[in-house]
């Protein structure tokens, strides 16, 4: 097994373990996010978590996949190491920018759910009475 | 609260389209709209002429909490789903003077702009009357309308 091989070898491992990681740590801790701006209905909160999570997996993967190729070829331990490590450096950006997306998206689902039950923004300016329904 | 009372004028069309365009949104807090024209207004909301709401628009909560001008838009704003966040931003100290300067701006000149607006529905019927293709009528026979 020559060098090339070596790295995208390491590469790949780490890459999908990296992903792994991230994923699973967004589905743990998203989760709560989820189930508060669905209401409490923890099977739609459920099923969204898990949509969201494919999603950021096929996108990772596929990135770390295409991205295989590109890059410096390595003649030697050392340039093993550097081209592994711009190769990770790089899917760790592209995980890292893609963990902000989510999480923006799950702020912004949650604070859309609590828009439904927030009071009025400005106090009354008076008080009338109202006689009868119209 | 169940329910938003916004009392505007009804012999202002711009105030009748803004109307028309709330009506329209999906709402959290159903609004009832009631022109100041109305017989009843003063019966139902006793104490509503000292707010003089011929001057700007008034918004009274079925518990009878009230608001007006611009706060009277951001009330309207908050009762919509789809601008709640809109009205929370324009509560906001920094931009509610503004809100309400563009408010009494516009309630001060609503009969101007819906001149323009009536100026420019009607040339529109127009148009649309004019393009309509025209019946011939048969001479022994009256006509018509469908």
């Amino acid at each position: 097994m020559n060098y090339v091989v070596t790295t995208y070898a390491f590469y790949l491992l780490i890459s999908v373990a990296l992903t792994v990681w991230v994923a699973r740590t967004l589905h743990k801790s998203g989760r709560l996010f989820l189930v508060d701006a669905f209401h409490g209905n923890e099977p739609l909160a459920d099923s969204i978590n898990h949509l969201l999570v494919v999603g950021f997996y096929l996108i990772n993967i596929g990135y770390v996949t295409l991205a295989l190729k590109y890059g410096d070829k390595a003649a030697n331990v050392q340039e093993l190491l550097e081209v592994l490590s711009t190769k990770i450096g790089a899917v760790l950006l592209i995980l890292g920018g893609m963990h902000f997306f989510n999480l923006y998206v799950f702020n912004k689902m949650r604070k859309r759910a609590l828009l439904h039950g927030a009071p009025p923004p400005l106090p009354p300016q008076a008080h009338l009475s109202v006689v009868g329904q119209i | 609260m169940k329910r938003l009372y916004v009392i505007y004028d009804g012999q202002c069309h711009f105030c009748r389209r803004c109307r028309v365009w709330l009506d329209r949104q999906p709402a959290y807090v159903p609004l009832t709209f009631i022109p100041l024209q109305w017989p009843e207004v003063s019966c139902r909301f006793p104490g509503i002429e000292r707010l003089q709401p011929d001057k700007e628009i008034v918004v009274i909560s079925d518990t009878g909490d009230v608001w007006q001008g611009g706060a009277a838009w951001v009330m309207c704003l908050w009762a919509l789903r789809e601008y709640r966040e809109w009205s929370q931003r324009l509560a906001n100290p920094v931009l509610l003077p503004f809100a309400r300067r563009a408010c009494a701006l516009v309630s001060e000149h609503r009969q101007q702009f819906s001149r323009w607006l009536e100026e420019e529905s009607a040339d529109r019927l127009r148009e649309r009357l004019a393009a309509l293709p025209v019946e011939a009528c048969a001479n022994d026979r009256y006509c018509e309308p469908h």
